[in-house]
């Protein structure tokens, strides 16, 4: 993965980068923090949350089960609204048809909104080879393009930088000393991306989803920029994940209320816009030509696929990131992709099924489940990193030390002399590496553990030894049970052998 | 449109008809199924059903929806009568100094009179001439006016509909919109609204449709809330009858 810049290659090295930085990671909690309060008490409020989760999960669900037919029917009612519609296979293609695009306008400059898919694409950067000058509209990824980065939050993108760093980089853009106020840099950028939005012969979006029915496209944002790209420029160009599909109108309203109240805890965002088309003849405004790329990139991948088929589900609203335990420590850049947090951690590998590469980012979780708990469509995140981390040892990625290691606990442990001698061994053995009841060593395969904590040292005499005293105390102490308790709890081991319930 | 452009939408349209097959076949395939599925049975379709069951009084719509506008930085006021509107809009427009006002051409606005209460502003109706550039007008306009086609109270939401009278920019890039909501068009919940598009014919979709909840804001600078960042920062709702 190339983001113009080199990056360490794996997330243990890139998180502890993450970790050397202090205001970030004080950023990243206080803005995941704020989020995921946010969150709780719109849900909380609107009531009913559950059932809502799981209504917009059978949505889900039954849009991606029918995909052919939904996908279909959207794209047969977008071409009868006017809308040319392309299909791309991978981020290449989806490229070369926006490029193929721009060329024919001749057009000099483009203006964006916010689109996870062109972060995929990396179609700044292809557009920026042709001559073609791209400009993101959404204020925190116009700031990070000045930076020359990558989002770090899917909804917050610029969360790691303060706003001492942005002034710097906007006055740079000024041609002046701007001071670090947020309504004067605020100010600024609407001054000065009013005059690209007037320039661009091109408008590019994303796709929040797109309506079976009608062949609308839909989009969520606050400040306004999407509404200015898709209403300014002469042609629209939307670039769309072949998942964002729902059935109808009735079918957003579900969508209205799970992905605002779960982003950024709003009852909804500021604009909502359904695009039906190119403007009308008569109409005074909005794109007179329009186009949807439909791009697959690796999400047909997971089709089919009974682990990973829900990760389609997602409406890409950052909630999972919020909520995780590892993602409010280490930040989003640690992950290395485009989709950070949870989310990255599983749609990275699955979207370039390229389980090798990228699999130690299924490593960065604690499996806690908080993500789980978080999904407004219910997708079962963590399971997907267990089934990750499978697949990676089955394709014989696991590490060779691990391997011996797993296989020698499995030689000791079934055998209970075995056992016996080599814990005997370790009670001598560890006489020498013991410290207050600690073992500190980080020689051999205790280095990885005890760099961050202390190993316990062995009791000197077993569970196991103890155990023929342990049960000469239990016989002492009790009196025997009484006759009709043994009746009742033998009934009850019988019922359970009769198919009752069972622990685990 | 020039000839060689012509060819090349030409070109990528012979092109998408035939990848779409083997896209979507891609799809269906990787489902289990020979071919593209036939409608399906569509059983959890839109809010579920205890949602779709509230419905406040009109006293409370407009209670609630004033608190939401509000409470997301708007200004609401409710007024009995489009004249006690008209009075409202032409002091507000005096006391912010408005020069330039561009507005709907829709029959409300129209029978208003602002022009005569308002002598001294330069106000425009949209696209009442094609010729002009009808984008630069609202961009340079103070005051965005326009009468909503609907509005949600629990959300706080008005919408807004394009046509050849009604443009997107007239909500868009004036520093100040008003909205006129007939108490009428003030509806619960957004499953009321939808209900207008799903069961709309082709030609009866305008290009455009907006939901608009309170003023353009951005949280981007260290979680700093800015109003105002592309879309009008100041946003009036003036809910009449």
């Amino acid at each position: 993965m190339n983001h113009g810049q080199t990056q360490p290659a794996t997330v243990k090295e890139r998180s502890h980068i993450a970790l050397n930085n202090e205001f970030l990671r004080k950023a990243v909690k206080f803005t995941t923090e704020r989020l995921r309060n946010g969150k709780k008490k719109a849900s909380e409020e609107h009531g009913n949350w559950e059932e809502w989760r799981e209504r917009g999960k059978q949505i889900r669900l039954h849009t991606i089960a029918h995909l052919d037919y939904y996908l279909n029917q959207f794209v047969e009612n977008a071409r009868a609204n006017g809308v040319h519609v392309h299909f791309a296979a991978d981020g290449k293609e989806a490229v070369e048809l926006s490029m193929k695009i721009a060329a024919s306008k001749q057009a000099k400059s483009v203006v964006k909104s916010k689109s996870m898919v062109s972060e995929e694409l990396h179609i700044n950067h292809a557009l920026e080879e042709m001559g073609i000058e791209a400009v993101e509209t959404d204020l925190g990824e116009y700031i990070i393009q000045l930076a020359g980065e990558t989002p770090s939050h899917i909804i917050i993108p610029a969360i790691h930088k303060n706003r001492y760093q942005i002034a710097e980089l906007l006055s740079k853009e000024a041609g002046e000393t701007l001071p670090a106020d947020t309504s004067i840099l605020a100010g600024f950028v609407r001054r000065k991306l009013r005059e690209k939005f007037l320039e661009a012969e091109i408008g590019m979006t994303g796709c929040n989803f797109a309506i079976a029915e009608t062949g609308s496209m839909v989009l969520f944002e606050n400040e306004g920029n999407a509404r200015m790209v898709s209403t300014v420029p002469k042609t629209q160009i939307t670039l769309m994940g072949m998942e964002r599909i729902i059935p109808t109108f009735a079918d957003l309203e579900v969508m209205a209320t799970l992905l605002p109240r779960s982003a950024t805890g709003q009852k909804l965002t500021v604009y909502m816009s359904a695009i039906t088309g190119p403007k009308r003849t008569v109409d005074g405004d909005g794109p007179e030509e329009m186009h949807i790329i439909i791009v697959d990139n690796g999400r047909s991948l997971q089709l089919g696929d009974p682990e990973f088929q829900e990760l389609l589900n997602c409406i890409r609203c950052g909630a999972c990131l919020n909520a995780c335990p590892v993602y409010r420590h280490i930040g989003g850049h640690a992950y290395g992709g485009t989709y950070s947090g949870p989310i990255g951690a599983v749609l990275t590998p699955a979207l370039q099924s390229n389980v090798a590469e990228w699999d130690d980012i299924a490593n960065a979780s604690s499996l806690c489940g908080a993500c789980y708990e978080a999904c407004p469509v219910k997708i079962p995140l963590h399971d997907m990193l267990v089934y990750l981390r499978n697949r990676k040892v089955e394709k014989g990625y696991g590490q060779t030390a691990e391997k011996i290691g797993m296989k020698g606990f499995a030689a000791i442990m079934s055998n209970s002399k075995r056992m016996r001698s080599v814990v005997k061994l370790g009670q001598i053995g560890q006489k020498l590496v013991v410290r207050q009841g600690l073992i500190k060593t980080k020689i051999g395969p205790l280095k990885g553990w005890n760099s961050v904590r202390y190993l316990p040292s062995l009791p000197n005499e077993s569970f196991r030894e103890r155990w023929d005293s342990l049960v000469q105390e239990v016989k002492n102490e009790n009196s025997p049970m009484s006759e009709d308790i043994r009746t009742r709890m033998e009934q009850a081991l019988k019922q359970r052998e009769n198919g009752g319930r069972s622990h685990g | 449109m020039a000839e060689q452009e012509l060819t090349l939408l030409e070109q990528l349209e012979k092109e998408s008809r035939a990848k779409q097959a083997k896209f979507i076949g891609g799809i269906a395939a990787k489902l289990g199924r020979q071919e593209i599925a036939k409608k399906p049975v569509h059983p959890f379709r839109g809010a579920p059903d205890f949602w779709t069951q509230l419905e406040w009084s009109q006293e409370e719509r407009i209670e609630r929806f004033m608190d939401n506008w509000q409470s997301v930085g708007g200004h609401a006021f409710h007024f009995a009568t489009m004249e006690e509107a008209k009075q409202f809009i032409a002091e507000r427009a005096l006391e912010l100094e408005a020069k330039h006002i561009i507005r709907q051409n829709q029959p409300e606005l129209n029978e208003l009179g602002l022009e005569e209460a308002l002598p001294e502003v330069d106000i425009q109706v949209w696209n009442h001439n094609p010729a002009e550039n009808w984008k630069a007008h609202a961009a340079g306009a103070d005051i965005g006016l326009v009468v909503v086609d609907h509005a949600i109270a629990y959300t706080g939401t008005i919408t807004v509909l394009s046509s050849q009278d009604k443009g997107r920019s007239v909500s868009l890039l004036p520093t100040v919109m008003m909205a006129i909501i007939p108490v009428e068009r003030l509806k619960t919940r957004m499953g009321e609204v939808m209900t207008h598009f799903d069961g709309a014919r082709r030609e009866d979709l305008p290009a455009g449709i907006h939901f608009i909840t309170g003023p353009s804001r951005s949280s981007d600078i260290e979680n700093d809330l800015t109003i105002g960042v592309h879309g009008p920062g100041i946003v009036y709702a003036l809910i009449v009858g």
